[in-house]
């Protein structure tokens, strides 16, 4: 069995058990899965441009609100939840290749700084965008159907979830293979050397934007048929750094490390929250999950660069082999 | 015309302490090629040390800033020694996320010890108002302006005029040859990050007389990346012609701009309001500009590395 079948059977296995979970844990289990599995789909789609295409964007909070806005918007019109799902992701697509524009004047920091921009500019449009985005106060989402059924139990949003981060997985895994993902790495090694290879720079990038921005889309949508409510502060660029946080804290680049970062993410403030209810200083606790988030991301980085994924191969005794054909950054 | 100039003299006080914070990030990034998203946290912290300070021994108000700018510069040098000094060969996103890390940080533990909440900022300019030929302006507002202004332009007086000074400009310029002729480099980076500190503190100090005292401050950082993307990523003094000009702007924008185009949306259409139109204008210049001008008005063409 070569390494990459080994590792879809693996992320298939796992995704079983996940779903599984969600059934066995009750609806607070469901919740957590669902939630890991969301921020999973959104940190690979952010991996995707950082990690592979080295294009470092802030905006990502703000395209998981137009994600989010796009979806809402389609449901209540009455499509589907995997239609509205895809016209979120085509939606949030197009947004991300605009943003994605400066991109292919631009480099490295500069870049970097025209998302903040494009985050501040697109936050701005969701308050003031009423007849899509509902305002300040947000757009109240009604419930999702899925093949003329409502979605209603938290364990079949659960299961919904893991199957788009399944697919979008594989997807990713697939394109890491083709021509096109081995040109997104030339491209965040140098696009010098991209180019004086014949790779279209320009077009490599734009593709980066579309695919990363497709991902996203879905990740927004699923949250906004979770939250049934999108609203402006969500998007925020808060939001944008915990994704960052995600993928360099999972392993930039790697693999697998977007989700693990993203279940790093998502459950250290869970586990901050439990802890302080059973020392019962409950009214801190905002701070201290904060505090607890920020010193891990400046621990992480200072200590263990590589991410939570550079530590799996030393739990396993043997070579890493093809694991090895992605390096992290 | 009074409403003119009383818009742009608000608009010159806020942009030169704008000047402050993205003279600070630009230091910084001179020094040692952080781009460094702590600023507004140094700035709030700063804040809030300030205010401490005057609350609670009683020093006179000079003394107290001072104080609390001694007490940020500490942290400044602290934060470079602990925390970017290891992350030297990180890749960029890394280095920018770790100063995320440390805004959220400071966030969290300023909430933590001083609550939520808004803080009156005990009074450190005398109470009263100018009123010249019609137009008032609160001492708080010159005074802040004027103290930002000095600052600002005295320290880019040091940086050009001082041995001190010039041993920052040949460490930033090229550390190799400085480490050549003999200048401790490393240390001069420590320099940088505490002086930048300690100008983000007194920016916040500033911020806090003008605005109340409140864990918002530390947005004032993410408003430096306009400001030292129109001023040019590296110049000193862009960013203070730039921390000036977006000052007005936005001052212009929140007070003329704002409402002519209201009038002119609610007689034509059905939208009621722009919302807050001043914090997006920045953003749109710093796009603008981008495009148009990628080095700034005063960066020089082709100083980026690849």
């Amino acid at each position: 069995m070569t390494v990459q079948r080994r590792r879809v059977l693996v992320a298939v296995v796992i995704a079983a058990i996940l779903v599984a979970l969600s059934f066995a844990l009750g609806r607070f289990g469901a919740y957590l899965v669902r939630a890991v599995a969301i921020a999973g789909i959104g940190a690979l789609s952010l991996n995707l441009l950082i990690g592979y295409c080295g294009q470092i964007s802030f905006a990502q909070g703000a395209l998981l609100g137009v994600g989010a806005y796009a979806a809402g918007n389609l449901g209540n019109i009455g499509s589907g939840a995997l239609l509205a799902l895809v016209g979120a992701g085509i939606a949030t697509a197009a947004v991300s290749v605009l943003i994605g524009l400066p991109a292919l004047r631009l480099r490295g920091l500069y870049f970097a700084i025209a998302t903040l921009a494009a985050q501040a500019i697109l936050e701005y449009l969701f308050k003031m965008a009423e007849p899509l985005t509902g305002g300040v106060s947000g757009l109240v989402i009604r419930m999702p159907t899925l093949l003329g059924f409502p979605i209603t139990s938290d364990q079949s949003y659960a299961a919904l979830s893991v199957a788009v981060l399944l697919a979008v997985w594989l997807g990713i895994t697939r394109l890491m293979r083709t021509n096109l993902g081995r040109a997104f790495l030339v491209v965040r090694e140098s696009e010098i050397v991209a180019k004086g290879m014949g790779i279209d720079v320009a077009r490599t990038k734009a593709w980066a934007f579309a695919i990363s921005g497709f991902i996203a889309g879905l990740a927004g949508g699923l949250i906004g048929f979770t939250n049934r409510l999108a609203s402006p502060e969500a998007f925020t660029l808060d939001l944008s750094a915990d994704y960052i946080a995600m993928i360099i804290v999972g392993g930039l680049g790697s693999w697998a490390g977007p989700i693990i970062g993203a279940a790093f993410v998502v459950l250290l403030p869970e586990a901050v929250q439990r802890i302080g209810e059973a020392l019962n200083i409950a009214d801190i606790l905002s701070a201290l999950r904060e505090m607890a988030f920020g010193l891990l991301i400046i621990l992480f980085l200072i200590f263990e660069p590589r991410g939570l994924a550079a530590l799996l191969p030393r739990l396993r005794p043997r070579p890493r082999g093809a694991a090895a054909a992605v390096p992290g950054d | 015309m009074t409403l003119v100039l009383q818009l742009a003299i608000a608009g010159l006080a806020t942009g030169s302490v704008y000047a402050l914070i993205a003279i600070g990030v630009v230091l910084i990034y001179k020094c040692s090629g952080v781009v460094n998203f702590a600023q507004g946290a140094y700035a709030m912290v700063g804040a809030y040390v300030s205010y401490v300070l005057l609350q609670n021994t009683g020093l006179p108000a000079v003394a107290a800033v001072i104080g609390s700018m001694v007490v940020m510069a500490c942290l400044g040098a602290l934060t470079e020694r602990l925390v970017l000094r290891p992350m030297l060969k990180a890749p960029l996103v890394a280095v920018m996320m770790v100063t995320l890390g440390l805004l959220i940080f400071a966030r969290a533990a300023c909430l933590l010890v001083w609550g939520p909440d808004q803080i009156a900022f005990p009074p450190v300019f005398p109470e009263g108002a100018i009123n010249a030929g019609g137009i008032f302006i609160t001492y708080n507002y010159v005074a802040a302006g004027l103290l930002a202004a000095v600052l600002s332009l005295g320290f880019l007086a040091f940086y050009r005029f001082t041995p001190m000074g010039l041993m920052q400009r040949c460490a930033a310029d090229n550390s190799r040859a400085a480490l050549a002729i003999g200048i401790h480099v490393s240390n001069q980076v420590s320099a940088a990050w505490a002086m930048s500190a300690a100008l983000a503190g007194l920016a916040g100090t500033l911020l806090a007389t003008l605005n109340g005292l409140s864990l918002g401050l530390s947005d004032i950082g993410m408003l430096a990346f306009p400001v030292i993307v129109v001023g040019g990523l590296s110049s000193l003094e862009g960013a203070l012609v730039a921390g000036l000009l977006l000052g007005m702007l936005q001052s212009f924008t929140d007070g003329l701009l704002t409402p002519a185009l209201e009038d002119f949306l609610r007689a034509n259409t059905s939208i009621y309001s722009v919302g807050a139109l001043q914090q997006v204008v920045p953003y749109g210049l710093l796009v603008l500009m981008l495009l148009l001008r990628p080095q700034g008005l005063f960066g020089r063409r082709g100083t980026e590395r690849v």
